[in-house]
């Protein structure tokens, strides 16, 4: 590669896919990793307190506790996974992993755009988290809009704080993407990444 | 009971086989992905499969194994048990089927008393969901249903996560400590909330009280 034909915004672009991608890997190691031994644990455990069932002393409720503070363990693990690279996010697109997130907070979403790549899926996802994360709670329902056109990604928020559009442009330049939004303090922010 | 299972994790499929065998179950077959398990239950009779959701044929091999087994075993049992509770794979799973199927974390079925009172209620065709997860369901319904399930009192909302949990009325009624006519009482009142069809059959119904809590989710979609 000579110095005049560095492409500047394509390296930046390669370098937001492999720091997306390295999140992915990071959350399939906590999965490979850790949650699975504590998992195997909370078994071997359980085959104690059978060998221990006769046992006059509580030890197997104190086991039971034990595996009790394993699951805690466990949720803290899915949480920091989620805040990761959500497991969904990568099994199934963005579709399907802001539908979770729709379970616990107040939000409409109409996904039928199909898969983009990691680093789209990943900088979309933690748009809309930081917006959601940025309205009072339970004050209305946010409508998420997400379509694949002609350019790439479109995303339309309806109903957020607009004051958001500072955060979603810094978050989504990193993979070329522009926001654009109306007038008033509550309204549509409107998102357009370049894809393939 | 025959158990097979099958797990790409092999201290997780070990710890499991112990835990069946203490449990007095006998494992027919353990494998490390799903294709190998169906070739396995194809000349092996068993009255539960357990299975891994994300393990091989990738990406969620669980599923797609799941379906293949269903279809041609339509008798035998299916047990997910995963490290993700996402309602996502809930919904998915219960389009492979509504009897004798069940989802639960792998690390609550650590106890020879649940993990055989979750193979013998799916066994006996009940279906089996985490209950992290039916809670879920229940307390945060979203908001297209909200107005609905805001008919259902306190007492019918707890029969319903019960319910959907998979218990019986027996069952319910036990835990509530109350008598099982009166949880028949509140299920009928919840039935009718839910504008759920009288000419339907119980079961057919419990189910479908369930399912309005899946669909409340994957409507908001």
């Amino acid at each position: 590669m000579t110095l005049d034909t560095y492409d500047a915004t394509g390296s930046a672009r390669r370098r937001a896919d492999e720091h997306w991608s390295r999140r992915r890997d990071l959350e399939r190691q906590l999965h490979d990793g850790p949650a699975l031994r504590i998992a195997a644990l909370t078994l071997r455990l359980g085959l104690l307190a059978q060998k221990a069932r006769h046992d006059v002393g509580g030890l197997p409720h104190d086991i039971e506790e034990l595996q009790y503070q394993l699951h805690l363990i466990q949720q803290e693990l899915r949480a920091v996974a989620d805040r990761i690279y959500p497991p969904l996010l990568h099994e199934a697109g963005l579709g399907p992993a802001l539908r979770e997130l729709a379970s616990s907070a107040s939000v409409r979403v109409d996904a039928g755009g199909g898969r983009f790549d990691p680093a789209v899926e990943g900088v979309v996802y933690f748009v809309i988290v930081g917006v959601l994360a940025a309205l009072p709670p339970a004050t209305r329902t946010v409508d998420v809009v997400i379509r694949r056109d002609a350019d790439g990604l479109a995303l339309d928020l309806g109903d957020v704080d607009t004051g958001q559009i500072g955060a979603v442009r810094d978050r989504v330049r990193w993979v070329d993407g522009v926001a654009e939004v109306g007038d008033g303090l509550i309204g549509t922010i409107r998102v357009r990444i370049p894809c393939e | 009971m025959r158990v097979a299972l099958a797990d790409d994790g092999a201290l997780f499929r070990d710890g499991l086989v112990m835990l069946l065998e203490a449990a007095g179950h006998e494992v027919v077959g353990c494998t490390a992905d799903g294709d190998t398990l169906v070739e396995l239950l194809a000349t092996e009779p068993a009255d539960v499969a357990v299975l891994d959701i994300r393990m091989p044929p990738e990406p969620d091999g669980g599923l797609s194994t799941a379906e293949r087994l269903r279809a041609d075993h339509p008798e035998l049992g299916l047990l997910f048990l995963s490290h993700y509770a996402e309602t996502h794979y809930l919904i998915r799973v219960l389009n492979i089927g509504t009897q004798a199927i069940g989802y639960r974390l792998k690390e609550k079925v650590g106890s020879v008393e649940v993990l055989s009172d979750t193979l013998t209620r799916i066994r006996d065709g009940e279906i089996v969901i985490e209950p992290v997860l039916a809670q879920r369901l229940v307390d945060r319904p979203s908001s297209n249903r909200r107005d609905m399930l805001a008919t259902l009192s306190d007492r019918e909302l707890d029969v319903l996560r019960l319910m959907s949990e998979g218990r019986s009325n027996a069952g319910i009624a036990s835990l509530l400590f109350v008598a099982a006519k009166s949880i028949e009482k509140h299920i009928s009142s919840i039935f009718m909330k839910l504008g759920l069809p009288s000419d339907a059959a119980e079961q057919h119904r419990r189910v479908l009280a369930v399912l309005t809590f899946l669909r409340s989710v994957q409507d908001s979609g």
